[in-house]
């Protein structure tokens, strides 16, 4: 990664403590500020974040502008022992992630399972999609199970229900 | 004396069958999951906790006293065979034990860290035992001004103190503190920072940060930069026992690295990072055979072993004694306390001595279920690490997102575990640590009800912060912390010219 692309990074980063730090401020201009007899109200705490946030940011930003962030580890992916970003991998696990937030919901517990299991093996490179989801859904199923029937922690059987029986919500 | 019977009564309640059954499962079940690949104790423990959601506390705790000890094991495993640190206090032992594994010693290297655990991890038990009493007796006699200093105190220190920088470790603070802040705030009942998503009223789970910063960080960072690298996994061949010059050779090392792990634990500047290398630097220096240091050398893998494992066991006391986690994994395992309403402190060794005192008692026979179990199944952990890593990252995804998804059966929690695991691929991406995120989410409320009840006291007077000597010292040890490096390098710079 050149210097260029790594201090951007960090601008980035920096920039984002300092608006987190603005917004939560803003915020607790918005909260009350009464607290009974100690005077210290649902605000104080906030105030204190929100300020100490943009202090950080501020000082952040300093670094990344002055020669970059201090004491940073090595960047080049060679010295990391690393190869370089690699977006297809990065973009299946989150794809994966959000099919698995979007199914589980409809689908159940089990098949939004399999199909997280089967895009993330997926995104580390296996060529067998079939096989992930087979392997997937076989451990999804086993998990279900051992949740519901033995810990009793409801998850929802989805699709499947009609086939687990009473066991999903 | 009365500690003894006290233990004693620890004992009994420790070595009832199902209690023993639950160590048993927790060290199984830890060394399991913490032989993963990337998967530290921190996570382990915080993957695991939706499985107590239904034993009883003193059950519950005994199996994650296990799970931990159990994390921490297998965790050496995986450095040793396959050169993958799972967390920075294992870089030591990875220098080494790799290196013994791959010049065929995997079984002594094994052998000494497993040995070693047990020797280091027993003898700090021993002084959490005989330490706590002491610092509950003292903490007893704290107000809130006092907690509050002591928990500023623990901010600094694991956020400026250990690490590269002070400024992205206090960064990670304030943002844990930021998380912490959300939802209904326990003294007044006014929502903070929840915007209107119910799922966020009750506030950020310890367990949601955890796992979205390690399980889906670690997973979004090892696809984005290391799943396309070859990986070695060393073979297992040889003999498993350690020879009597291997003996000779660890045992000075286990002690002195127990030494060094147990004092950095306890004390509220945990991380067993610096331990691990302190012991590693001694025994390069004292050994005999110091040309051996870079190409495996026993003592390079006992002493750090020793030390990592004193200092896990350290963080025990000011969690135990204090109610204050140093350690990502302390965070976690007071999150489990407080899901069963027990807030740890002084006054839980009097209310319920019979619960701490097994916890304690448990982790004498955690550790020993864990020397037993461990040597003679490590061609099962082993046969673990062969698990192809695509499906083994599914895996520990399925799990994670199981734990965060049970909170409140809702697609939001999930959706905030993504938004977690995109902000760890940062932090580790751009050398932001981890714990003081999670150690500022859990605590800061904590610090905030001190702080409140401290002027309430007062009655709004915040001099009782300076005046009170105790607290006065711990804020100018804090103020010290963050400041103390930054004013060293510009005397350094100044006598420099």
């Amino acid at each position: 990664m050149s210097a260029a692309r790594r201090s951007r990074a960090e601008l980035v980063l920096s920039a984002g403590v300092l608006a987190l730090g603005i917004g939560v401020s803003v915020g607790t201009a918005f909260l009350p500020g009464e607290g009974g007899y100690a005077r210290i109200g649902p605000n104080f705490m906030p105030g204190v974040v929100g300020g100490g946030l943009v202090v950080v940011g501020v000082w952040l930003l300093y670094e990344a502008l002055t020669g970059g962030w201090r004491q940073r580890g090595e960047d080049s992916p060679k010295e990391r022992g690393e190869h370089a970003f690699h977006a297809p991998a990065f973009l299946w696990v989150s794809a994966g992630l959000f099919a698995h937030m979007i199914l589980i919901g409809t689908a159940g517990f089990v098949i939004a399972g399999a199909v997280l299991v089967a895009c993330i093996a997926r995104g580390f490179g296996s060529p067998r999609f079939g096989r992930d989801f087979a392997i997937g859904f076989t451990l999804a199923l086993a998990a279900f199970l051992f949740f519901v029937k033995f810990l009793n922690v409801g998850l929802p059987g989805g699709w499947l229900a009609p086939l687990l029986g009473t066991a999903g919500i | 004396m009365e500690t003894l019977s006290a233990l004693w009564a620890g004992f009994g309640v420790a070595l009832q069958p199902a209690n023993l059954l639950w160590g048993f499962i927790g060290v199984t079940l830890g060394t399991f999951v913490g032989v993963l690949p990337g998967v530290g104790p921190a996570l382990t423990v915080a993957m695991l906790l939706p499985l107590t959601v239904k034993l009883e506390p003193t059950g519950a705790l005994i199996m994650f006293a296990g799970i931990y000890y159990g994390a921490m094991f297998g965790g050496s495993t995986t450095t040793i065979l396959l050169n993958a640190p799972g967390e920075s206090a294992s870089i030591a032992t990875a220098l080494e034990g790799n290196r013994m594994a791959k010049a065929g010693r995997a079984g002594p290297a094994l052998a000494t860290s497993a040995i070693g655990s047990f020797v280091a991890g027993t003898i700090a038990t021993l002084l959490l035992t005989l330490l706590a009493p002491v610092v509950v007796e003292a903490a007893l006699k704290f107000g809130p001004a006092e907690y509050f200093a002591l928990m500023v105190f623990a901010f600094t220190t694991v956020s400026a103190v250990l690490g590269a920088s002070t400024v992205r470790g206090l960064a990670a603070l304030f943002v844990g503190l930021f998380l912490g802040l959300i939802g209904i705030d326990s003294q007044t009942g006014q929502t903070r920072f929840a915007f209107g998503v119910p799922e966020l009223l009750d506030g950020i789970d310890v367990v949601v940060l955890a796992v979205g910063l390690f399980a889906v960080g670690e997973t979004l960072y090892v696809a984005a930069y290391t799943s396309r690298m070859p990986e070695t996994l060393e073979k297992l061949k040889g003999s498993l026992w350690m020879s009597g010059d291997d003996w000779r050779r660890s045992a000075p090392a286990w002690l002195r690295g127990t030494l060094f792990g147990f004092p950095f634990g306890s004390i509220p500047a945990g991380g067993a990072e610096i331990p691990t290398f302190l012991s590693y630097a001694t025994e390069k220096k004292l050994s005999k055979h110091p040309e051996e240091f870079g190409t495996g050398a026993i003592e390079g893998v006992a002493g750090p072993e020793a030390a990592n494992n004193a200092a896990a066991t350290g963080t025990l006391v000011p969690l135990l004694s204090l109610g204050i986690p140093t350690s990502a994994t302390a965070a976690i395992l007071l999150s489990a306390f407080q899901n069963y309403g027990i807030q740890p402190g002084p006054l839980l060794f009097t209310t319920q001595g019979n619960l701490v005192w097994g916890l304690i008692a448990s982790l004498y026979v955690g550790n020993l279920i864990l020397l037993i179990l461990n040597l003679p199944l490590i061609g099962i952990w082993v046969r673990v690490l062969a698990i192809p890593r695509p499906l083994l990252y599914g895996g520990i995804l399925l799990f994670a997102t199981l734990g965060a998804y049970s909170l409140h059966q809702s697609w939001v929690d999930l959706a905030t575990l993504y938004v977690f695991g995109l902000l760890g691929f940062a932090m580790r991406r751009w050398d932001i640590p981890v714990a003081p995120a999670i150690i500022g989410l859990i605590l800061g409320p904590l610090a905030e009800t001190q702080f409140r009840r401290a002027l309430a006291i007062s009655e709004g007077d915040a001099s009782v912060f300076l005046t009170q000597p105790i607290s006065a010292l711990l804020l100018t040890l804090a103020m010290a912390a963050v400041l103390g490096p930054w004013l060293w390098r510009r005397f350094r710079g100044a006598q420099a010219k």
